[in-house]
């Protein structure tokens, strides 16, 4: 597999606005304003702070379901993922399968370490073109 | 204002057993393990692996628990250009910032920020803040 860089480390808030303006105002960060946003698909709101040649990428859960809500419930605030990304996300996933990993199907450009593979922590794979 | 950050230079991976969780992610990951150590004082076992710029840092206790290994992620450590500047703005905003100190890495200070980050424990480091000795 052809690790190319952490691409984000997912972390998971209780208010995003909230969130943001202690990461801009008070750590001088700044958020991309043109990416991150609503997504009812997945029952969140994010935004992205590049910091260098990686993002925070500020997740709050929208809904009480769903992987998101479930950290929030469970831990609150705090780290939930880890995105590294991939040369070929397709040769990564068939590579850590035939090693006896678990991991799910890419789905636009994104697959998941299954927890259980990784001694508990959320990993992603992304590839980015 | 702010902390004069130029990127992530750390994530930790706290474990149970940081040696099992860092051997399991080195195969995983296809990365090899940099340095292995034990720190001074505490005696937590720690391992390291770096991507690109960002140094992967495996925690755990020196005495691994028993059990499956679990981990977690358990703080980001953010590279300033100046680790007093950066520690003094942020204690001026009311965050409790532990004093500089020499990190493990040869020459960098390390100051944790203690809260107020929104669940994440922070740090700050600096490369190059503690001049190398002179050879006499």
């Amino acid at each position: 597999m052809r690790l190319k860089r952490i691409d984000h480390v997912g972390i998971v808030v209780r208010d995003l606005e909230t969130a943001l303006a202690t990461y801009e105002r008070n750590f001088g960060l700044r958020r991309d304003p043109n990416r991150g946003g609503e997504l009812p698909a997945l029952g969140i709101r994010n935004a992205f702070i590049p910091v260098g040649n990686s993002d925070l990428e500020f997740i709050q859960p929208l809904t009480d379901e769903g992987p998101v809500a479930n950290f929030a419930k469970e831990r609150g605030e705090g780290q939930f993922l880890l995105s590294l990304e991939v040369e070929d996300l397709s040769a990564a996933v068939e590579e850590l399968r035939a090693k006896g990993y678990r991991v799910s199907d890419p789905n636009n450009g994104i697959a998941f370490v299954s927890p259980k593979s990784a001694h508990g922590v959320n990993l992603q794979l992304i590839e980015r073109r | 204002m702010g902390v004069g950050a130029t990127h992530i230079d750390h994530v930790v991976i706290r474990s149970s057993d940081s040696a099992a969780t860092a051997a399991h992610f080195e195969r995983l990951l296809g990365v090899p393990i940099r340095r292995t150590m034990t720190r001074p004082g505490t005696g937590a076992h720690l391992a390291f692996m770096k991507l690109r710029e960002v140094i992967l840092e495996f925690a755990g206790p020196g005495q691994p628990e028993a059990g499956e290994p679990r981990a977690q992620l358990a703080g980001i450590v953010l590279c300033v250009r100046d680790i007093h500047e950066a520690v003094r703005s942020l204690r001026e905003l009311g965050y409790p910032v532990g004093e500089p100190h020499p990190a493990v890495q040869p020459g960098a200070m390390i100051a944790t920020v203690k809260g107020g980050t929104h669940g994440v424990p922070f740090a700050l480091i600096q490369y190059g803040a503690i001049p190398e000795k002179e050879e006499s």
